[in-house]
């Protein structure tokens, strides 16, 4: 069961209220629990950031916004991501185009084919034999 | 301290069963009182929102009562009869300046007492208006530490509940 209040004001919150305070959450969590991992205290880990450490509670306690900036100097002294940016991998097209190709033997020049502006197709006299044909 | 009941205020979430207390005669439980309030109040709306969802969501989908998303009050509960894995203190939300402040009760990380709280709008506790609020949660708290720790309540772990020593839900203190 979820209390009937509860589940009222969570269906009318806004899917990035959602998203951000999970993220912050997340990124909050993983700081400090790569803090305990590596041994610091928030004293150490200001010493180490050139900081003070109020400055460090402030960010770690929520008297002041992360930011961006703040993050990557926290990642390099840690030397392991905070967060991570997926990637997009680049596939080669796997969709085939069906395409028609006439290849024709060129041996006179012929002023009259001409291609008009906007025009897709090309007519060829019939009197052309064609070379060659290929369908994909 | 009058008589009340802890109540399930939500067992749906995947990481954590979230109880609440209930004056005995209340229309409504001690939680759902203050959501209501501030949701009510249009300064306070969309922060009552994230607040809830830091709870319901962060806290009871995806993290659990860790300590790294509970702030724990140990030197102002001194008092309370001290009991390894049980924490009183507020959840920790961390956006900066955020006004309100929702009084808890740990009992394991799968296994929190929400009760009601405030604006913190002072330095401390006792400098703000949530004052009373917070008292009275330490109360609670005492409370149900107190029968947890004499058998009255019993913590089931496994099952993710508290239980009458008598093995029923109802729990009245």
């Amino acid at each position: 069961m979820r209390s009937k209040v509860a589940r009222r004001i969570l269906a009318e919150t806004p899917e990035e209220t959602k998203i951000f305070v999970n993220l912050y959450a997340d990124i909050l969590v993983r700081i400090k629990q790569l803090l305990k991992e590596k041994g610091h205290t928030q004293k150490s880990f200001a010493e180490k950031l050139g900081k003070q450490p109020s400055e460090i509670n402030r960010w770690l306690t929520g008297n002041h916004n992360l930011t961006l900036k703040s993050m990557a100097k926290m990642q390099a002294e840690l030397g392991e991501p905070i967060i991570y940016v997926p990637k997009r991998v680049v596939f080669s097209e796997k969709e085939t185009v069906k395409r028609h190709f006439i290849v024709y033997k060129n041996h006179h020049f012929d002023t009259n084919v001409k291609f008009e502006e906007g025009q897709k197709t090309l007519r060829i006299p019939k009197t052309y034999q064609p070379l060659a044909y290929a369908e994909e | 301290m009058n008589t009340f009941e802890l109540e399930i205020w939500d067992d749906e979430a995947k990481r954590c069963t979230f109880y609440t207390v209930r004056e005995e005669g209340a229309k409504q439980n001690e939680t759902d009182a203050f959501f209501e309030k501030y949701e009510l109040d249009t300064t306070f709306k969309e922060q009552i929102q994230q607040l809830l969802s830091f709870v319901l969501d962060a806290i009871g989908e995806n993290h659990g009562a860790i300590d790294e998303l509970f702030n724990r009050y140990e030197n102002e509960v001194v008092g309370l009869p001290s009991q390894g894995h049980l924490y009183f203190g507020e959840f920790h939300y961390h956006y900066p300046n955020f006004p309100l402040r929702l009084y808890a009760l740990k009992v394991t990380s799968e296994i929190v007492i929400l009760f009601s709280g405030g604006i913190k709008d002072g330095k401390t506790n006792q400098e703000s208006s949530l004052h009373y609020k917070w008292v009275d949660a330490c109360n609670y708290a005492k409370r149900i530490i107190q029968s947890i720790n004499d058998g009255t309540i019993v913590v089931n772990e496994q099952k993710r509940i508290l239980l009458s020593f008598d093995g029923s839900s109802d729990i009245i203190l």
